[in-house]
């Protein structure tokens, strides 16, 4: 493991430790980074891009230290160093720029006085070429990428802006006028207070990634183009995006103020300082000529004469063998992950669909422990992921484990699919940085307030978004739009396999008593709402019906109100196997989410709905009445409690649930969607 | 006899350590015999830091002056005290003029393992443009410092018309000597700049200065205060923080190891303890300036060097009278002969 330090312990050496440390990650060295010199205050994209390095130092057993802009070391890291106390065969090498004679000897001294012994230098200007002007200390050096090849889909155009740019009143509309140019889907780099000043506007729909949301690698992989403005190279983020780029065969198109990164002798073409020119340059400079272009940025001297071999090999850095190798056909993994709401539902459809991919695919679930039994009992690997807790230090601190897990996890071939509301980031930059394909199964039926606050710009990540459609049309809203975007039918557990009469028969058994009528409650475990009130309620009206047997059913582990257990004629079940109990029921009460809605609606189980209401779930009152005013079913408000009493009376006594069961028979539902999203999967990982 | 010969000295006046106390010391040793001048140069290597405390009171005692970036030098001899100080510096501005110049190199040009300890080949580059002379020679201070001259100018042909002095220009250690105590106890100390050369590794510092002695003041910790931190049984101070005899009086035995990427040119911090009635102990190497006057071992050796001592008062006793008797080789005196044999002929008065 590599131990990457800087000769000053500030914010912007950590910056650049932070930078260098992505580039020899990606090389497929291991890189830790002394969690004692991380800023006081990170912000929140360090946190994401530091958590995969930071270490307790008295845990790592480095094999080589590297210092970067050991030029100007301070006595803070010196100190450090020292205390460290390394074993001789450790080789401390230290990068820098060592213009003169005696600053190649001061280093060296200093250095040695130290540590004991002598370091190693590497005069990084000699070894890949002069500094570009950027204050930083990351050595600027080249990956040495696939080549990427000319774009087989539209070029992926992004422009760096400053962000005093947003300014100039003409510079978001025209930004919304190449946002329509068909050459090229543009995407905007800019400082993350200009995008979120971005995001407030009427241009909210801009697809635009902050500063630091991103690493450069991540960015280079996305981009075909990039046109840089401004009055200089925007800092050592961007130059490493641009010199990855030309790396990979892309084209960097110099637009700042008195052209930077030309002067500089970058393999770069000139391009036009006014936003204004661009489209005209793209359409005929450009484009025709992107693979003249990249294929000349790649075999420029100034790129192979960069390339961080020259630095691995000046280091004494073994290569490791890369880790994240396209995989070979046939190795592909699908790698689940649902995330978890107030139930299952997530996990649930990801295991149908995973259910329906071909026996030869290699498929694993990363999951949240509530869903792990679950998708374990279906027959796939989990690995668990972190729940989110208010015990956590911030919002986000479970999620910066996750990232952890995805990057060590995720390998450029995998193909993930996600199934949830929210694309976290750590997903968000898993799927870039690992450079895996990706779907989302994104379930729609959002309430109102749901709709503006989605993140819907993350889509982007996702080369396919499959949206389960509800059984009933007017249910169904599109909230994006493309071809990428997909509808398939319904995801509904298959029947069960097991008939009524001999799951009642089971029920007899077990508890030892005899039944005409059951009914079964499915009300949740309690996270969404408490519906022990609703739960109370049922059991104590159907308690002096003796020959009734209420089963009341849960998910395992779920909290259950102890009043439960009083009531004669009530149990407790937990299980998984929900759907066989209320196909053996003569009435289910049911909250409304998307799987078990399905599952009643398309297993013809006459059922009373009682919609849960909580910020993040979807709209179950609306599903609810789709089916009642249809005739289907009854909707009953969780606050309806006499309601209630009266429906199950119906219903249980006026013949209302083979009125109910005739209605469901009727009804003309789409054809389920399970094998026609696996089919879509797979034809997205194959691209 | 001709008149008293002029002599120079030219040094850069904000040298902490033992530059500057060399000097210091040197000055009204040579005054009788000679018309003095100091100039200081004021180079790249010391922003912002005052002059040395050590050399204005030097010159006070003298009633002399020091000139400052005077922009040109002329005596008989302009005597160069390290010239390290130029190796930030891209020129050195004064022009000197001398029937001989010396350059003192109190710095070693090499390091142990061969390494330069600066760009030496720059500094002595400026002072050589910078000066019309006779003779341009160089005066190592210890035969250690002489051995990296040697070694340096053997590396560096080039640089072959500097001369090497047959004579070391030592330091003169002339310091009141202390008796030594008649009841030594277990209680350790090391004094120095707080540069990283002047530590051994922690591991090292560990065996020098461990819990069960009875004290262990280390003089010029600024730089370990991680280590200190976890050491209570260290009283660790800063620079200067405590005048010499304050500390002296709170050990027995000076156990004295640097980085062994270092070593001392002369070690003036060893004549320093043994004058004050102290045990001192370091590395044969840096111990050897002094013979038998400093215990020349292995940090894993002091404890028992220690426990040896503390039982056997009169061999303290003795042993510290023996240094001291051998700190004559530094006196004023012997600096004088030295002197002498040096330039010929030799100052008027000099024995």
């Amino acid at each position: 493991m590599i131990l990457l330090e800087a000769g000053q312990r500030n914010e912007r050496s950590f910056e650049s430790k932070l930078l260098f440390a992505a580039m020899l990650a990606d090389r497929g060295h291991r890189v830790a980074i002394d969690e004692e010199s991380l800023p006081e205050r990170p912000d929140r994209s360090q946190k994401y891009d530091a958590v995969p390095f930071l270490a307790d130092l008295s845990d790592v057993e480095p094999d080589t230290v590297l210092i970067l802009g050991a030029h100007d070391i301070s006595n803070e890291t010196l100190a450090r160093l020292r205390t460290l106390d390394l074993p001789d065969a450790v080789p401390v090498v230290a990068l820098g720029t060592f213009p003169t004679h005696q600053a190649e000897v001061g280093t060296r001294t200093r250095l040695a006085y130290a540590l004991g012994r002598e370091p190693r230098l590497v005069d990084v200007p000699a070894t890949i070429g002069a500094d570009l002007p950027v204050a930083g200390i990351c050595p600027l050096a080249a990956p040495e990428r696939d080549l990427a090849g000319p774009p087989a889909h539209t070029p992926e155009l992004f422009l760096f802006l400053p962000a005093e740019w947003l300014d100039e009143p003409h510079v978001l509309p025209f930004l919304a006028v190449l946002d329509n140019v068909p050459d090229f889907h543009l995407s905007v780099v800019m400082p993350g207070v200009a995008k979120d000043r971005l995001k407030r506007t009427r241009y909210a729909t801009l697809n635009v990634f902050g500063y630091s949301e991103l690493g450069p690698a991540a960015l280079a992989r996305r981009a075909d183009i990039v046109a840089i403005f401004g009055d200089g190279i925007p800092g050592e983020r961007m130059a490493a995006f641009a010199i990855d780029l030309m790396s990979s065969g892309g084209a960097v198109i110099d637009c700042t103020t008195g052209g930077a990164l030309e002067a500089s002798g970058a393999p770069v073409i000139r391009g036009p300082e006014e936003l204004a020119a661009l489209p005209t340059f793209m359409e005929f400079s450009v484009i025709p000529n992107l693979s003249a272009i990249g294929h000349a940025s790649r075999e420029s001297p100034w790129i192979v004469g960069r390339r961080i071999s020259r630095l691995e090999e000046a280091a004494g850095l073994v290569t490791p063998e890369r880790q994240r190798l396209p995989a070979a056909q046939g190795e592909r993994r699908f790698v689940f992950l649902p995330t978890n709401g107030s139930g299952l539902g997530h996990a649930q459809r990801c295991s149908l669909i995973a259910g329906e991919l071909a026996p030869a695919d290699d498929v694993l679930f990363m999951a949240f422990p509530s869903c792990v039994p679950l998708v374990q009992h279906r027959g796939f690997p989990c690995m668990p992921l972190v729940q989110k807790t208010v015990d956590h230090p911030e919002e986000f601190a479970n999620d910066l484990v996750n990232y952890v897990r995805l990057r060590r996890t995720l390998k450029r071939g995998d193909h993930l699919v996600f199934d949830g509301g929210y694309v976290f980031d750590s997903i968000y930059r898993a799927i870039h940085e690992s450079g895996c394909s990706a779907t989302w199964i994104r379930r729609g039926l959002w309430r109102p307030g749901q709709v503006a606050d989605a993140p819907i710009e993350r889509e982007r990540a996702f080369g396919t978004v499959l949206v389960p459609e509800e059984a009933f049309p007017e249910l169904n809203v599109d909230y994006s739009r493309g071809a990428h975007v997909r509808r398939v039918g319904p995801i509904v557990q298959p029947p069960p396999s097991i008939d009524r009469e001999t799951v009642r028969a089971r029920l007899a058994k077990s508890f030892g008593v005899a039944f005409d009528r059951l009914v079964v409650t499915m009300l949740g475990g309690g996270v969404a709402a408490d519906r022990s009130a609703q739960v109370q309620a049922i059991s104590g009206l159907l308690e002096p019906r003796s020959d009734c047997l209420h089963v009341v059913v849960v998910w395992p582990h779920s909290m259950i109100a102890p009043g439960l257990t009083g009531w004669r004629n009530t149990r407790l079940v937990r299980t998984r196997a929900s759907l066989s109990l209320a196909g053996a029921a003569d009435l289910v009460i049911s909250a409304v989410g998307y799987n078990t809605f399905h599952e009643l609606l398309y297993n013809r189980i006459p059922t009373i709905f009682i919609p849960q209401v909580a910020s993040y779930l979807d709209d179950q009152e609306r599903r609810a009445r789709a089916a009642s005013d249809r005739g289907a079913a009854e909707t009953v408000l969780a606050h309806e409690l006499l309601l209630l009493e009266r429906r199950i009376e119906d219903l249980l006594d006026g013949g209302g649930t083979e009125t109910l069961r005739s209605k469901l028979e009727q009804l003309d539902l789409p054809e389920t969607g399970n094998r026609s999203a696996a089919i879509l999967i797979e034809k997205e990982a194959a691209r | 006899m001709g008149p008293r010969p002029t002599i120079a000295y030219v040094l850069e006046p904000r040298f902490p350590g033992g530059t500057s106390a060399a000097v210091a010391r040197e000055l009204p040793v040579v005054a009788p015999f000679a018309r003095i001048e100091v100039h200081g140069i004021t180079s790249g290597m010391f922003p912002g830091r005052p002059p040395a405390g050590v050399l204005l009171g030097a010159l006070e005692d003298l009633g002399m002056k020091l000139h400052v970036d005077a922009p040109r030098i002329a005596a008989d001899r302009v005597v160069v005290h390290n010239p390290s100080f130029l190796k930030f510096d891209g020129a050195l501005r004064t022009r000197i003029v001398a029937r001989d110049l010396i350059v003192v190199t109190h710095e070693n040009f090499l390091r142990p393992g061969g390494q330069e300890s600066h760009d030496v080949a720059h500094c002595l580059d400026l002072i050589d443009r910078a000066t019309l002379a006779l003779r341009k020679r160089l005066a190592p201070v210890s035969p250690h410092n002489r051995e990296t001259v040697e070694t340096w100018l053997a590396e560096h042909p080039s640089h072959a018309h500097w001369q090497l002095l047959e004579e070391d220009w030592i330091n003169i250690c002339d310091f009141p000597l202390v008796p030594p105590s008649p009841a030594p106890r277990d209680r350790r100390g090391r004094h120095s700049r707080p540069g990283f050369e002047k530590f051994p590794a922690p591991r090292e510092m560990d065996l020098c200065f461990p819990p069960h002695a009875e004290a262990n003041v280390i003089l010029g910790a600024d730089l370990l205060d991680s280590l200190a931190r976890e050491r209570p049984h260290w009283q660790a101070l800063p620079f200067q923080a405590s005048d010499l005899g304050g500390y002296f009086g709170k050990i027995d035995f000076m156990a004295y190891f640097t980085a062994r990427t270092f070593r001392e040119s002369f070690g003036r911090v060893l004549a320093e303890g043994i004058a004050a009635g102290k045990v001192v102990i370091s590395d044969p190497q840096t111990a050897s300036v002094f013979g038998d006057a400093v215990i020349a071992a292995r940090p894993e050796d002091v404890d028992g060097i220690v426990a040896a001592f503390v039982a056997a008062p009169e061999r303290y006793a003795a042993q510290v009278r023996k240094g001291q008797a051998l700190l004559a080789r530094f006196s004023a005196e012997s600096f004088l002969k030295r002197q002498a044999r040096i330039f010929s002929p030799v100052p008027e008065g000099g024995t």
